[in-house]
């Protein structure tokens, strides 16, 4: 049974069907097969209920929010007060990068937005400054996974409504590790550019006056992030409800900056929508999926094969790790967790791991497939962003960002508290 | 003479369809825009110790609703979630059928679908269902409205599978790739990038 089930979806996957339709007609062909009792006639009950879902509200929100800010204005001037602050560093600009995409990470749910607004105001900075170029691509795209970790982000609502756990608490759980993400990020730029002192690019300049001047370039993305965040965690509303402020918020400050037209509200509309009909196409076949296997049995026929090997939790997670580095080499990341969460969070929670915990060594994950080749979108928005250069350059520079994720993934295993900290001290 | 008029026919609907998706996708993103007010109206009224209510049940319809709507749209963009692994290797010609073999697919997970949905609508309109909640709004109304996108979906997919059927016998490899090849991850990459461009450039001038 296991075994069929895995032969058709790979080779449905594999004839690259669309990865929703792939799931729905797994589930149909099941069906028969091995069960006594009609289930498909269940898919419409079940599709309307997945869909009429509050908590997943926050998913065309969340998007339309970040679509909005995109579009608000604020991006270059961010940018720029994050280089008075930052470029004094080793590595100088690429800093300012990695601040630019943690700030801005803050107030959307989406990495590859987030790569492709740094990356377009920053790209010109390299020959300006004569910095490795490499490196700085790298940066880029690394920066731009942030967005998924820290919250708000769309990943952690949908791996909340799959393992049923709570948003608030993996929101808050992401906060440390994603800062201290960025934190190792330039920790890796600031090691490149003592042992290579030419990869630094030459000094910028700033006095306090700047910088204190600049601040209030940070304003708005800073208040966008305590509207949404700080409304959760002071119990006026629950995340879909900060969604809604949170886009509330993102529209005056559109209006604010005389950005608030019908085309540029129709553009973010479109991206939404679009967006937000494909992540629910795929969300609603996982669904109808996941009834069908365990009402068969499937799911527990592998649970309990997987744990009949007796393998120690530590070496479970290995596997995983290793497993998701591999799949997110074929697999866009967002359906990648729709359609393995529902089988690995059971296995993982059956080992005495921690919900909240799994959530963020997931998302982690997930971004290393962003900046991995050969399907890592970020490598290939910071590419496209370039006027000249072989894409490779792209893929060496990402490479340190990757390990550091690995350092990050370390940590979290030995140190469970760094995510779990927050939200028992909330919780 | 017929088997020539009868792409320009099927273009001219193709048109047509397409207008109407995107209105629908319009349409969608006005009930999310008036979703997020609503929201937001009932979350400051309640911290005022005003409790209106329902914000999160008219949302959740207006979700359901907005996602099956917008479905249409989505599909005939390709901005379906394919893996590529295999198919960026294969010959045209063959990628082509597996193109034309992804619309039978999903179109035949969307009939079901909607076929059994609207089973749950009729059910709901016989037996005058009203929801749990203050409003016992009559759930036939959102459900009717939600199976409508999905009606929509799945007859946009009729017109493109004709369409690509006809492309496939008369050896038209490109208009399939056209209709419904796999948008690749570097174009998928380069529009995002061109976007990035666009938001930031137009904010200098």
């Amino acid at each position: 049974m296991i075994a069929t089930a895995l032969v058709v979806l790979l080779v449905l996957v594999g004839l690259s069907i669309p990865v929703g339709a792939a799931l729905g007609v797994l589930g149909l062909i099941l069906d028969p097969l091995y069960s006594m009792l009609p289930l498909t006639r269940a898919i419409g009950e079940l599709a309307w209920s997945t869909n009429n879902e509050f908590l997943l509200v926050a998913v065309p929100l969340f998007i339309l929010l970040g679509e909005v800010l995109l579009r608000a204005g604020f991006a270059e001037r961010m940018y720029s007060a994050m280089s008075l602050w930052l470029s004094w560093l080793p590595g100088g600009l690429m800093h300012a990068n990695i601040g630019a995409s943690t700030l801005f990470s803050a107030t959307s749910g989406s990495s590859v937005a987030t790569a492709a607004t740094v990356g377009t105001v920053a790209i010109p900075q390299i020959k300006r400054y004569g910095y490795n170029e490499p490196l700085f691509l790298g940066s880029l795209a690394a920066g731009g996974t942030l967005g998924i970790l820290i919250p708000p982000s769309i990943n952690l609502v949908i791996y909340g409504v799959l393992t049923n756990s709570s948003v608030p608490k993996l929101y808050l759980a992401g906060i440390i590790p994603g800062f201290l993400l960025a934190a190792l990020f330039m920790l890796v730029i600031i090691i490149s550019c003592i042992v290579k002192p030419s990869w630094s690019g030459h000094k910028i300049h700033a006095t306090w006056g700047e910088r204190f001047h600049s601040l209030i370039h940070l304003a708005p993305p800073l208040g966008i992030f305590f509207l949404v965040v700080g409304s959760i965690y002071a119990g006026l509303a629950t995340p879909t409800e900060a969604a809604a402020l949170g886009v509330l918020g993102a529209l005056i400050l559109a209006a604010w900056f005389r950005r608030l037209t019908f085309s540029m509200l129709r553009e973010a509309i479109e991206g939404t929508m679009k967006a937000t009909a494909m992540i629910m196409l795929i969300v609603i076949a996982a669904a109808f999926l996941n009834f069908i296997m365990s009402a068969t049995g499937l799911t527990d026929a592998i649970t309990s094969s997987i744990t009949g090997l007796g393998l120690s939790p530590g070496w479970m997670l290995l596997i995983i790790i290793i497993f998701y580095l591999v799949l997110g080499c074929f697999m866009e990341t967002l359906s990648m967790m729709i359609t393995t969460i529902p089988i690995v969070a059971p296995i993982m929670l059956a080992l005495g791991y921690d919900p909240i915990w799994l959530g963020i060594i997931i998302i982690i994950l997930v971004e290393a497939a962003l900046i991995t080749p050969p399907v890592g979108l970020n490598l290939f928005v910071v590419q496209s962003l370039r006027t000249s250069g072989s894409m490779g350059a792209v893929i060496i520079g990402a490479l340190p960002f990757v390990a550091s994720m690995f350092v990050l993934l370390a940590l979290l295993a030995f140190f469970p508290g760094l995510a779990l900290w927050l939200p028992t001290l909330f919780g | 003479m017929v088997p020539a008029t009868r792409p320009f026919f099927l273009s001219g609907l193709n048109r047509t369809a397409e207008r109407l998706s995107r209105w629908a996708v319009y349409f969608g993103g006005a009930l999310t825009i008036a979703s997020v007010l609503v929201i937001c109206f009932d979350v400051i009224v309640r911290k005022f110790g005003f409790s209106v209510g329902g914000s999160d049940e008219l949302s959740s319809y207006a979700f359901a609703i907005s996602t099956s709507w917008s479905l249409a749209f989505a599909t005939i963009q390709r901005a379906n979630v394919r893996v590529d692994v295999l198919y960026q290797y294969l010959p045209v010609r063959v990628s082509a059928v597996l193109d034309w073999l992804s619309i039978v697919a999903l179109g035949a997970f969307m009939v079901v679908l909607t076929f059994y949905a609207y089973d749950v609508v009729a059910t709901s309109w016989a037996q005058n269902s009203t929801a749990n909640s203050l409003l016992a709004t009559p759930l036939y109304i959102p459900q009717g409205l939600w199976l409508l996108g999905l009606v929509w979906m799945c007859l946009v997919l009729t017109l493109m599978l004709l369409r690509a059927s006809v492309a496939l016998v008369t050896g038209r490899i490109d208009e399939v790739k056209a209709i419904a090849g796999v948008r690749s991850t570097q174009e998928e990459a380069a529009e995002e990038a061109a976007a990035g461009e666009r938001l930031v450039r137009g904010q200098a001038v």
